[in-house]
């Protein structure tokens, strides 16, 4: 079984994640994030690739939230899994210093040559 | 390149197949953490199998992480670009299936650190939240390897 499989979990305060967040890095590879509150343990995740003439909204997905310690009632990071079809894109995300801190785990399935790839990004709070 | 998909404008480029293979070999080594406080992860050793890599997790002193976590194959292997297989920035994923959790483990390359992400899952209603843990670990020196 796999965290985005999971059908327990402790409920913890999502306060921490939710909000519209936007890249630090004006030309970097995803432009959005969007966290919105879900069914317990989990958040709505929307995220929206830099590509021209517009953005590339990849979708909704729920992600399982977790806490950075065991005994915590804070959520903190959470995992989303994008399938584009060509691409599967596995976002870990984790909350530090009110900086969403996000790698992504790029694979593809098509036959552009690209290689999977590892990124890592970092996004501030717009709006919660 | 009007079939060319791409999520990020960076994915733009359309390349010659097949993919290059992932330079695995620089994630290879026995990994220890950096931090002499106890932690989730105390050691990480890494062998190249083929075209894959076997992982084996040693608890690092925290519960209820346990003292050895056996091992696990490499289910995706991630270059640090996509223009070639160079894993100088790569990373690789695995899971593992441990008494009462399920764990995704994510580690890449960062500047010689091997940072190792765990996603905890209890597999059932537990007084426990689940965890996220990121921590970071450095290649052995020779004497310091263990057999």
């Amino acid at each position: 079984m796999s965290a985005t499989e999971t059908e327990f979990s402790t409920a913890l305060d999502l306060s921490v994640l939710l909000g519209d967040w936007r890249n630090t890095n004006q030309r970097g590879g995803i432009a959005r994030i969007v966290c919105a509150p879900s069914a317990d343990g989990f958040v709505t995740v929307q995220c929206f690739g830099r590509t021209e003439p517009e953005p590339r909204d990849w979708g909704t997905v729920e992600a399982p939230v977790f806490a950075f310690t065991f005994d915590s009632e804070q959520a903190g990071a959470f995992l989303a899994v994008f399938d584009l079809g060509f691409l599967e894109v596995r976002l870990q995300a984790n909350v530090k210093a009110g900086v969403l801190v996000v790698a992504t785990f790029n694979r593809f399935s098509d036959t552009s040559g690209r290689s999977n790839y590892f990124e890592r990004e970092f996004f501030y709070r717009t709006s919660r | 390149m009007p079939d060319l998909e791409i999520a990020r404008e960076s994915e733009r480029m359309q390349l010659a197949m097949p993919r290059p293979r992932v330079d695995i070999e620089r994630m290879a080594g026995q990994w220890l953490k950096t931090n002499d406080k106890p932690q989730w992860i105390g050691r990480v050793d890494v062998a190249v199998d083929g075209d894959d890599l076997v992982v084996q997790v040693f608890g690092g002193g925290e519960a209820p992480s346990p003292s050895d976590w056996g091992t696990a194959r490499s289910e995706i292997l991630y270059a640090g670009t996509m223009q070639s297989g160079d894993a100088l920035a790569g990373a690789f994923l695995c899971h593992y299936e441990l008494p009462g959790m399920s764990i995704e483990l994510q580690a890449n390359l960062n500047l010689g650190l091997l940072v190792v992400a765990t996603y905890v899952t209890f597999r059932e209603q537990d007084a426990l939240a689940n965890r996220f843990t990121r921590e970071f670990f450095r290649i052995a020196e020779a004497q310091e390897a263990d057999a």
